[in-house]
């Protein structure tokens, strides 16, 4: 019992502890666009197959190509530095847990959650000085935010035929997120929050097929289109300013005024994702394969009305990038040979939807993946580090590890018939 | 799933978890461009005056008799509480045939250690006076009526009574017969005022200074002697009820106004000094979900002695004010908000009061700015008068100052 109060209160508290980027304080904050950790040991967006030939967890249409089911895991580690600041912060959060059963070979069920964006933000400006008729005030500024958009996916694969295969996943977005904007006047904190909660869904259709097979090589294209239903919505709790007396960080008895005033507002279309993704991957022999992908990513809400730290929010994104992966055979007698070897590299160009200025994040990253055990256990390590730069901005280095546990078992999968 | 697949992959999340880390250190950011702002806005004085209401000193620690500085004290009255110290004895208790009520004792103590000089005290009562003769807040010389006082009914002098095996006090010490007792004890009335009209028996310069009901250690106090019969032949020894003051007020003669007290913004319980002033805030608007860090009237004394614990309160008025002339009241004419007191120490010749919660009030359009009301707070120096500079003034004054931060 102990056991499992323990590691529930650790995975809740772990979950929501994000690494902070400055360019978290726009709007939402940034979107991720890979989530499992064999997805980003190639810098993929999850299009083409990374966790196992033929198989990316994060694109449904591919699920049949599982030979056992799964429970998964993804956790990360990021840490961010401000170019020409000594600041480098680091967290750590799931990217996803996700469990996949695939059934006979041609059809695919997966239940995933997952944080979509990343609002986690904590920047704080210099002390500024000056005298009020005789005063002397000293003064800064803080401000937190915390917290996003989740996605629960139920995803389903159909085949095609043969050689093709759909992927539909409706997805559930749902959370909350909270901000806090502090004035400080000689070491008095005067703190504003604003609390967000957040309700929508979205449907992607994701493609795989085999354009071309031999002995020697395989060529393979995949796409996703990914739709909103309902346009993200939700309730804004914007409570006043108090001023902290006591610096406890929350109201309290102590603070002033005595009662602290909240404006509830209904908040609707304040984020509807549209993107299209493709991806080409050519496999040689020995299990070695090529691939290029890429996405265009719009942000169609309508509902201007989101204050963030930054008086912007990030319209769309392009994304583009390629690599290379070597799988691991399992059957494999030497212990090297089971592992797989990802490399990749890309860049995701955000375009801010009021200033215009853009974020580049350029990348690069490395991982592998090592089978064990019978049923296909697969842990898999990936490393990513890059920049992230803005028009007349600020520069941003990051470094990324994901560790992801993938524990195969048998459900639904064709038995031999008994002799 | 069995239960080895599900221990391998909790305790593998586990590892991963062991293995994370967090640093959260604040990212710098240039000011510019970032949400909320600190203002300053500074509100000039427009208006000032002072007037006199008849003295104000019910809520002192301390009863006067005698003369101290420039104040002539009159008489004091006292009221007791209808219930004793055990909250369960009333006057009615005396009332019952096994009791038998023998004396009753006001006393009243001094804030002395030894005796000076001795004079003699008397005592009056308000037979007729119903179910009450006075309100310490609000009776002075002009609307008490000495005459509806009994003749005296008891003297005392000064003495030293001892307290216990080691504290001694100086006391005055007034008994009373069943006289009295009757009275108190009739239930013609169903509170009756209980109050006494205690006096010099001649008139002094000195001051003589004792413990008023808002000393908690030292209030006068009221003790009824009585006996209880447990049967015919059998009646057991005597005992005392103790009823404590409730309320108490020493009656000042008409103070004496000075030049500087009419000029000057000035204020003084005893003298019944108070000031209003009008702080020009016409068309200010406190921006939505803003709040007021501070908002400081800074008032400067216009003496520059020392002065320790002397407090200012100051109110909203919730009328106009007339700012014309000094002028002397009966009762106070102007009406405070006052869920609004903002009260302040003077600390170096300088009071800095607070108005900000009111002044959100303001910048909100919640209130109406009428002006503020200042006087001495019930705890300062009741016989002390303050001044402090007013438009008059080049340099010194005052101005309110308000920062506050907005979004």
């Amino acid at each position: 019992m102990f056991v499992n109060r323990f590691i529930k209160t650790y995975l809740i508290i772990a979950s929501f502890a994000m690494s902070q980027s400055i360019f978290n304080g726009y709007g939402l904050g940034l979107s991720r666009t890979s989530f499992h950790s064999s997805v980003n040991g190639a810098g993929s967006i999850g299009l083409v197959p990374s966790f196992h030939p033929g198989v990316s967890m994060d694109n449904t249409a591919t699920w049949p190509g599982l030979n056992f089911t799964y429970i998964s895991g993804s956790f990360s580690n990021q840490a961010n530095g401000t170019k020409n600041t000594s600041v480098v912060n680091q967290a750590a959060r799931f990217n996803k847990l996700q469990f996949v059963i695939p059934i006979r070979e041609r059809y695919g069920l997966g239940l995933s959650v997952k944080p979509l964006n990343n609002h986690n933000s904590f920047f704080t400006t210099d002390t500024m000085a000056f005298n009020f008729d005789g005063k002397d005030i000293f003064s800064r500024k803080e401000f937190r935010s915390g917290g996003g958009i989740m996605e629960a996916s139920l995803g389903l694969a159909l085949p095609l035929n043969s050689r093709m295969g759909l992927g539909i996943s409706i997805n559930h977005l749902f959370g909350s997120s909270r901000d806090e904007q502090s004035a400080i006047i000689n070491n008095t904190y005067y703190r504003m929050f604003n609390l967000r909660t957040y309700t929508g869904s979205t449907f992607d259709f994701d493609f795989a097929g085999q354009l071309y097979n031999n002995n020697n090589l395989s060529i393979s294209t995949f796409a996703r289109v990914g739709l909103t239903n309902k346009p993200v919505s939700g309730k804004l709790y914007k409570f006043n300013f108090y001023e902290d007396s006591n610096n406890s960080y929350s109201f309290d008895t102590d603070d002033y005024p005595g009662d602290l005033v909240v404006d509830t507002t209904s908040i609707s279309n304040i984020y509807s994702p549209n993107s299209f993704s493709f991806g080409l991957n050519v496999g040689f022999k020995n299990d070695l394969n090529i691939f290029s992908e890429f996405q265009m990513w719009n942000d169609e809400a309508t509902n201007t009305n989101y204050a963030s730290i930054f008086n912007d929010q990030i319209g769309s994104k392009f994304h583009f990038g390629g690599g290379m992966i070597r799988f691991g055979n399992l059957n494999a007698r030497a212990w090297q040979d089971q592992i797989t070897f990802r490399l990749g590299a890309y860049q995701d160009k955000y375009s801010l939807r009021y200033s215009g200025n853009s974020l580049i994040e350029n990348g690069i990253s490395v991982g592998f993946g090592f089978k064990f055990a019978t049923t296909g256990n697969q842990i898999d390590f990936s490393f990513r580090n890059g920049t992230r730069s803005i028009t007349e901005g600020q520069k941003e280095l990051f470094k990324e590890i994901t560790i992801g546990v993938s524990l195969g078992d048998m459900w639904f999968l064709r038995r031999r018939a008994k002799q | 799933m069995d239960n080895n697949f599900k221990k391998l992959f909790i305790y593998s999340f586990m590892g991963i978890i062991s293995f994370s880390a967090c640093d959260e250190a604040a990212i710098p950011l240039d000011s510019n461009n970032t949400p909320l702002s600190i203002d300053t806005v500074s509100f000039p004085i427009i208006n000032t005056v002072s007037y006199q209401v008849p003295p104000d000193i019910g809520l002192h620690e301390f009863l006067y008799f005698g003369k101290k500085e420039e104040f002539n004290f009159l008489y004091n009255l006292v009221r007791f509480s209808n219930i004793d110290s055990t909250n369960i004895y009333t006057f009615d208790f005396y009332n019952d045939s096994l009791i038998i009520a023998d004396s009753m004792k006001l006393i009243m103590s001094f804030d002395l250690d030894s005796i000076e000089q001795n004079v003699d005290f008397q005592l009056r009562y308000f037979p007729g006076g119903g179910d009450s003769v006075f309100n310490e807040l609000t009776t002075n010389y002009t609307n008490f009526n000495q005459l509806s006082a009994s003749s005296i009914i008891s003297s005392s002098i000064m003495s030293i009574d001892s307290i216990d095996s080691v504290t001694t006090q100086v006391r005055l010490n007034f008994l009373m017969d069943t006289t009295i007792i009757n009275v108190f004890k009739d239930t013609s009335f169903t509170s009756f005022n209980s109050s006494f009209l205690v006096e010099l028996k001649t008139e002094n310069s000195s001051e003589f200074k004792l413990f008023s009901s808002n000393n908690l250690s030292n209030p006068p106090k009221l003790r009824v002697y009585y006996r209880k019969l447990l049967s015919d032949s059998v009646v057991l020894d005597t005992s005392f009820h103790t009823y404590y003051s409730s309320q108490d007020v020493s009656i000042i003669d008409k103070p004496n106004i000075t030049t500087d007290d009419s000029t000057y913004l000035s204020v003084g319980l005893a003298k019944g000094i108070r000031s209003v002033l009008m702080v020009d805030m016409n068309g200010w608007e406190l921006p939505k979900r803003s709040i007021i860090s501070s908002a400081d009237l800074v008032y400067n004394r216009v003496k520059n002695d020392t002065l320790i614990g002397y407090s200012v309160s100051s109110y909203p008025l919730r009328n106009q004010a007339d700012f014309s002339n000094f002028n002397i009241y009966d009762n106070d004419p102007y009406d405070v908000e006052s869920n609004y007191l903002s009260s302040a120490p003077i600390i170096n010749n300088q009071l800095k009061i607070n108005y900000r919660k009111i002044s959100t009030e303001f910048g909100r359009g919640g209130k109406v700015n009428y002006g503020f009301k200042i006087q001495s707070s019930p705890n300062s120096d009741p016989f002390k008068t303050i001044q402090f500079h007013n438009l008059n003034s080049n340099i010194s004054y005052p101005l309110l100052r308000v920062i506050y931060v907005r979004q």
